[in-house]
């Protein structure tokens, strides 16, 4: 193994310059996001600056739209701030998107097959989110750690068995036939709904993704845990030689990810939707790959990237609908930013 | 169950053609996995050429054209995933999702810009089938072989021109060398990084021309989501090819008719009607790559991968 590396992965936090680097990096990525922003809504035929306009009204020009941007941000940062973890650890996990729908399937069937309500009811269903979409996870975890099956080809496939799982279970078992086409689970009882932040239009979800940012900033910085996923990170030979179980280590981060992914699956459905239908994931599980490198693994930057993504997505919207524009400007816009950021941070390295 | 209408010629006719971008897809990675990178940008890759070969194709009228133009952006994206992973050796996992994110990204907008949303999608029209004179009269073997559109063809001879490329030129053998033992390599003047970059374009315009078979050889049309995760299908089957070309591009094929002959039986046995939930089917792919990467990773374990597999070439570093 070779002893520099991508500081995506590991951010060079003991060189002298390096946080200095990291800042204007990443300022640097929000000037040229809005730069070639702009430059699509021209090719596009639009107006940069209407378009802009638009973003902001729509995301911090009401309290409605102020919530909006925050329900938005709450599963990209839960989700992230897992993956933000295994991948300092290495253990890259690209299957969020499927554990979070095994996660919220679970959730949510646990609600409507109870037929009970109340607050231990919710308190249940998200646990049983949070296990369901540990497990899953963790069977790719054990694969790579008894066999180094390749996680990432793994949990991307079993994103695909997960979700036509769920898509099954919505439309015969839990189907709705009201939904007729829409596919969509029976209607959770509003009783069994995470209740919503007097004043905002948000549900409480974003204060238990607001409460794991200090709780992750600290496991990874000041803990014997943090400390040997770090170590794993680096150099997994040199981690299992310290007496790092890196096997074990494997499976605990898989779970974790795939743990934080399940919970925000549960959210979705108990915060937004209310029944278990496609529409609790607009690929957050993907978009949250982009946020955990953004972020640059670590929990503030995460916080950062989450409401910056959330940002765009959401004022992509306004944008979308106010000037006829395609909302595609924003996934360009987040490839070229994750792009610039990924090259920008290795050239930080070689200063 | 009418047995006989599920498994026949056209079983195997039909299983060939739906395998076929992602055997090409495996058969580039696997050089490039060869030369010692793990190309996970694949997916991209093929995303990025489908949709150059449907717009050269829809704008020009001619599939020809558009099969230069999917491989030509997939050489672009080769070059961009050769200068993140050997240039400047970022971390290869990363480097290649970060590539699918991009591509997925621009390729969604280019589409839209092009296209629009919404209403009827555009097509492009379908390929000819090519009956080779003769050939094509043999039982069994013609009607499967020799009654298929041009692209299939070109895709047949395509392969075995790889295999030659990579184990019987000097290029192959320094993609071999610097894929098991750069520094050896190196130390006998072999430029390590050089011979990476070309893997890594050769690996892209075999995607690039994958998405092509894919959009004008196949669907007629572009959707974001139209490779439907063959490139990391495409890979974990470089595993159960044990890194050969040939192996892979053969594994490839024997899957896609598997492939076919689920969705023969899902339509057998009454479609959506019936009692087995059609999810089962749409997933079974997936979990048959699954199944299939587990188990050739367990019977192979690591003698069978490029042992600098995924390892960025430093000559001041000892390994």
């Amino acid at each position: 193994m070779t002893v520099a590396q991508s500081s995506v992965v590991l951010p060079p936090f003991q060189r002298r310059y390096a946080q200095l680097w990291t800042v204007l990096v990443s300022g640097g990525g929000v000037v040229l996001a809005f730069l070639v922003g702009g430059l699509l809504v021209v090719i596009a035929g639009g107006d940069p600056l209407a378009a802009f306009r638009s973003m902001f009204s729509g995301t911090l020009g009401s309290t409605f739209s102020i919530g909006e941007l925050l329900v938005t941000a709450t599963p990209l940062l839960i989700i992230g701030l897992g993956l933000a973890l295994a991948f300092r650890g290495r253990v890259y996990n690209i299957g969020a998107e499927g554990q979070l729908f095994v996660g919220a399937l679970a959730g949510g069937s646990l609600i409507l097959e109870l037929h009970a309500s109340g607050t231990v009811l919710i308190a249940f269903a998200v646990v049983a989110g949070i296990v369901a979409g540990a497990l899953w996870a963790s069977v790719v975890g054990y694969l790579r750690a008894r066999w180094s099956v390749n996680e990432v080809i793994s949990s991307l496939l079993m994103n695909y068995i997960g979700i036509f799982g769920f898509d099954y279970v919505i439309r015969k078992p839990l189907g709705d036939p009201a939904a007729g086409n829409a596919l969509a689970s029976r209607q959770l009882p509003t009783s069994a709904m995470l209740p919503s932040v007097s004043g905002l239009y948000a549900h409480v979800g974003i204060f238990i993704a607001l409460g794991l940012v200090p709780f992750v900033w600290y496991a990874m910085r000041a803990t014997p845990f943090g400390y040997r996923i770090r170590m794993m990170g680096l150099n997994r030979e040199a981690a299992q030689v310290a007496g790092v179980n890196t096997a074990r280590l494997t499976v605990v981060l898989m779970a974790l990810s795939g743990g934080l992914a399940g919970l925000a699956g549960v959210i979705q459905v108990i915060g937004v939707e209310g029944r278990m239908d496609s529409g609790i994931s607009a690929n957050y599980g993907f978009t949250a790959i982009v946020v955990a490198l953004l972020g640059r693994l670590s929990a503030p930057g995460v916080l950062a990237a989450a409401l910056l993504i959330a940002f765009l997505n959401v004022g992509g919207q306004a944008m979308s609908v106010d000037n006829g524009l395609p909302y595609s400007i924003v996934l360009a816009i987040e490839g070229v930013f994750v792009l610039f950021v990924l090259i920008a941070d290795r050239f930080g390295r070689t200063r | 169950m009418n047995w006989s209408g599920i498994v026949g010629v056209g079983l195997f006719a039909s299983g060939l053609q739906l395998a076929m971008p992602t055997a090409l897809a495996a058969v580039g990675e696997a050089f490039s996995e060869r030369s010692g990178v793990l190309n996970l940008g694949l997916e991209g890759m093929m995303l990025g050429g489908a949709l150059g070969a449907f717009t050269a194709d829809y704008y020009s009228g001619s599939a020809a054209v558009g099969v230069f133009a999917g491989v030509g952006i997939g050489v672009l994206l080769g070059a961009l995933k050769a200068f993140l992973s050997v240039t400047l050796k970022t971390e290869q996992v990363i480097n290649g999702i970060v590539l699918v994110i991009f591509v997925q990204g621009v390729t969604a907008f280019a589409y839209e810009k092009l296209f629009g949303s919404g209403g009827t999608q555009p097509e492009i029209p379908a390929l000819h089938t090519v009956r080779i004179p003769g050939l094509a009269s043999i039982p069994w073997v013609g009607p499967v072989l020799f009654e298929q559109n041009v692209l299939f063809y070109v895709s047949l001879a395509l392969v075995p021109a790889v295999w030659l490329l990579l184990q019987r030129t000097k290029f192959g053998l320094a993609v071999r060398a610097v894929g098991e033992r750069p520094l050896a390599a190196d130390s006998v003047a072999v430029r390590v990084d050089l011979v990476r970059w070309l893997a890594l374009l050769v690996c892209g315009a075999m995607a690039g021309f994958a998405g092509a078979v894919l959009v004008i050889g196949d669907v007629s049309l572009f959707g974001t989501n139209v490779t439907a995760g063959r490139g990391w299908v495409a890979i974990a089957l470089v595993i159960f090819g044990r890194w050969n070309p040939l192996i892979v591009f053969g594994g490839a094929l024997l899957f896609g008719v598997m492939d076919a002959l689920q969705l023969r039986i899902q339509a057998a046995s009454g479609g959506s009607n019936s009692g087995v939930p059609y999810e089962v089917f749409q997933a079974l792919p997936y979990l048959l790559t699954l199944a299939v990467m587990v188990i050739a990773t367990v019977a192979a374990r690591r003698n069978a991968q490029p042992a600098a597999l995924g390892i960025p070439f430093r000559k001041e570093v000892i390994e």
